[in-house]
């Protein structure tokens, strides 16, 4: 049987070098590379000869010219007089100077077909989701979060009940901050995305850890004498293969969507599948590794402060 | 005991095999009105996955709005967005002038692709009015006119609106709830004008005409729908009802330029997303059917229930699918992945404790069950409190979630075990290899 609560300071000293790597990453990068939706931009139309051109292209070259988020799309309109216009969109996660404009329009000239004699037309927005739609969401996830430490503490008394809710919520947080720090040291783009990995990550970990915490509330039950630290190894090593399995065709099937999405090129759904990736092995790690030892913490401190009282008492 | 099983097993499979085909392959009965379309077709794609129209609204020529003004455009149009369950919609304001982008995804069942038709679906103020009206002017169809300068109530003097039926008529309207001040004007008005009729319009549209009967306090008020057919009214009672809710823009919103957009996602994202997921499928369901053997045949059927009933349900309300909706399917697969795993682990482990093969499934669904159970429900907690106060993608994600997590319930506790008490009264299926245990038959 593996002592995995033992060993729990290694864990700990892992996970804190990746919070140290993400606070660092957080510096040195200032703050996450938000995407248009998140912090406004400019939107540059191109009216284009044809609509034959490489939108993969158009990003990677504007990119590199100015080292800002580039979103292309293709898209058509009709002029006055009904004919089919063929234009170039590039959504700019930043708002261009004069020079940072005229750097994109002469690369895009350059590159392809641009209609002659026309212009491109910028237009300056503001965040979809600004500030307002962020403060909402995170209110969202905090009274989400809140709800279920209350239905852990009513659910899971033998374990002390609100100790174990808190425990599944610092699991939880320890995978947010795997993913933050993916996010902050590789300066992936922060979009809808980014926002639908993270969920996906906090309900994969609130599972997995209850999942644990139910095998060690029917140990508990069973074996009352057995110290906190038997409890919990007993409970991870008995659940062990369960946890494999799982994370592993977790793991499968979004590695499968990953291949797919390499082989065709499609570098959103890419950046999409490498979070989730990420963030389902700090799931499964965290309610091993975490949460269940912060739980013999929590618990054993707990106990020893009753027992002090009572004999402050006696 | 083991018949009754083997009957229900039966019919699940014929159930799970029906609506397997339907999803895939539609369903069209000739002579008679069913013809759903294969599921594939019937689910309205985000943007992100299959592009749409990008219109740019502004407000009309003689009018400037100030910036709040247009940052209440902003949330109206979301808010009716929201309600009509179009998620993955981008509403910008371009505040220098005084311009809104916004961006919704092609209807389900789009066939022309014409960006200005598509658009119409945000065209109205919703600008809702309850007016006095001259009973001698009506246009040629015997509807009132609009009389412009005897407003009663507008859509900012209702708190509330719902769509309800009277059980007893089968009629159906929509019932106002008033502001303080606007159950005021409606009382004062209605004590003046009985006898006479009230028109209530939205924008320049009369919906009803009623005839005042008496002076009504207490701050309600109902719009009856017409005289068409129950399904019909209460689709328009429902749509009507969200339209108000979402509250009135205050001046009407012209489309300057439309135009249509390619995927956000890239052109091909649509086909490589259903390809590798079909894949991924396979793949998920080849290793639990090798891990688990008998068992894993159970948790492959009962999957595909789950996943076969939860993109009906996202196809049928109409909801657009984005990559967060899509991640909610992922989610919910894995998580229903894991009941089966949860289940099946622990009759493996309870075969090894030395019980029969029969005991050791009934002990493994029961100590199984709490842990699914919770693991469910706090999921669920947050899918119902993401989507009662996120919006947009989270709104998305906590829908198919949602539903998900609940089909998992009817999967895994029902479903898988149905069917492997069903398989479990066969004395062949007593060997413990097929429950993936080493060594010879169990002893039974």
């Amino acid at each position: 049987m593996f002592d995995f609560v033992g060993k729990r300071k290694y864990f700990f000293g892992f996970s804190t070098l990746i919070l140290i790597a993400c606070i660092v990453g957080l510096i040195v990068n200032q703050g996450l590379n938000l995407d248009i939706q998140f912090r406004g931009g400019t939107i540059l139309e191109f009216q284009m000869e044809n609509s034959s051109f490489d939108l993969n292209l158009a990003k990677q070259l504007v990119e590199q010219e100015i080292g800002k988020i580039v979103s292309p799309q293709s898209s058509y309109s009709l002029d006055t007089n009904n004919e089919r216009v063929d234009l170039l969109v590039l959504s700019i996660a930043s708002k261009l100077t004069q020079e940072e404009h005229d750097k994109v329009v002469s690369v895009i000239e350059e590159n392809f077909k641009v209609k002659e004699g026309t212009k491109p037309t910028p237009r300056a927005v503001d965040a979809a989701m600004g500030k307002e739609m962020a403060v909402k969401s995170i209110i969202a996830v905090a009274i989400a979060a809140l709800l279920m430490v209350i239905y852990v503490w009513i659910r899971f008394k033998i374990m002390g009940g609100l100790l174990a809710g808190v425990s599944a919520v610092i699991a939880l947080l320890h995978d947010v901050m795997v993913m933050i720090t993916l996010y902050a040291v590789f300066r992936l783009p922060v979009n809808e995305s980014f926002i639908a990995a993270v969920l996906t990550i906090v309900g994969y970990s609130i599972n997995d850890t209850i999942v644990i915490f139910d095998r060690i509330r029917e140990n508990s039950t069973l074996n009352k004498k057995d110290s906190l630290e038997d409890i919990t190894n007993k409970s991870i090593n008995q659940s062990l293969s369960r946890t494999i399995n799982t994370a592993l065709t977790t793991v499968l099937a979004v590695t499968t969507v990953y291949i797919f999405a390499s082989y065709y090129n499609i570098e959103s759904i890419k950046l999409f599948m490498l979070p989730m990736l990420v963030g389902l092995i700090s799931g499964t790690y965290s309610t091993i590794f975490i949460a269940s030892p912060v739980w013999v913490i929590l618990k054993n401190y707990q106990a020893k402060r009753q027992a002090a009282s009572k004999l402050k008492n006696a | 005991m083991k018949g009754n099983y083997g009957i229900k097993s039966i019919l699940l499979i014929l159930i799970i095999g029906v609506l397997t085909y339907i999803s895939i392959a539609g369903l069209s009965i000739p002579g008679t009105e069913i013809n759903i379309e294969k599921v594939a077709d019937t689910i309205r794609y985000g943007i992100d996955i299959r592009g749409g129209v990008r219109a740019v609204l502004t407000a009309p020529a003689g009018i400037d709005p100030t910036e709040d003004q247009m940052n209440a455009a902003k949330a109206v149009v979301e808010n009716r967005l929201d309600y009509q369950r179009v998620y993955d919609r981008t509403v910008l304001l371009e505040k220098a002038n005084k311009r809104i982008i916004v961006e919704i995804p092609w209807r389900q069942d789009e066939k022309d692709f014409d960006p200005q038709k598509a658009i119409n679906e945000l065209g109205m103020t919703a600008l809702l009015t309850f007016r006095e009206v001259d009973t001698e002017k009506v246009d040629e169809y015997g509807n009132y006119l609009p009389l412009d300068d005897k407003i009663i109530l507008k859509g900012n003097d209702v708190k509330k609106a719902t769509p309800e039926m009277d059980t007893n008529t089968g009629k159906v309207y929509v019932r106002l709830e008033l502001t303080s001040e606007g159950s005021k004007k409606f009382e004062e008005a209605t004590e003046r004008l009985v006898g006479k009729p009230i028109a209530i319009f939205m924008d320049e549209q009369l919906i009803s005409a009623p005839n005042v009967r008496e002076k009504i306090s207490g701050g309600n008020a109902v719009i009856e729908m017409g005289n068409t057919d129950t399904d019909t009214a209460t689709k328009e009672a429902t749509s009507l009802a969200n339209t108000i809710n979402a509250g009135a823009l205050e001046f009407k919103l012209e489309a300057a330029q439309i135009e249509s957009i390619s995927p956000i996602l890239g052109k091909n994202a649509l086909n490589v997303i259903l390809l590798a997921g079909l894949v991924a499928s396979i793949l998920i369901g080849l290793f639990m059917l090798l891990y688990y053997r008998l068992p894993g045949i159970i948790a492959d059927i009962a999957l595909l229930f789950q996943i076969v009933v939860q993109v009906l349900i996202i196809s049928s309300v109409g909801m657009s699918l984005t990559l967060a909706g899509i991640a909610g399917i992922i989610l919910s697969i894995g998580m229903g992945v894991d009941a089966n795993v949860i289940i099946y682990e622990r009759i493996k482990e309870e075969i090894r404790a030395g019980k029969t093969v029969r005991a050791a499934i009934d002990v493994g669904f029961d100590r199984a069950f709490a842990a699914i159970f919770d693991g469910n429900i706090t999921t669920l907690i947050v899918a119902v409190v993401l989507y009662v106060l996120g919006s947009g993608p989270i709104q998305s994600f906590a829908f198919t979630l949602g539903i998900g997590v609940l089909l998992n319930f009817i999967t895994a506790i029902v479903i898988s075990r149905t069917f492997q008490r069903t398989v479990s009264g066969f004395k062949i299926t007593k060997n413990r290899w097929l429950y993936g245990v080493r060594g010879g038959s169990s002893n039974v």
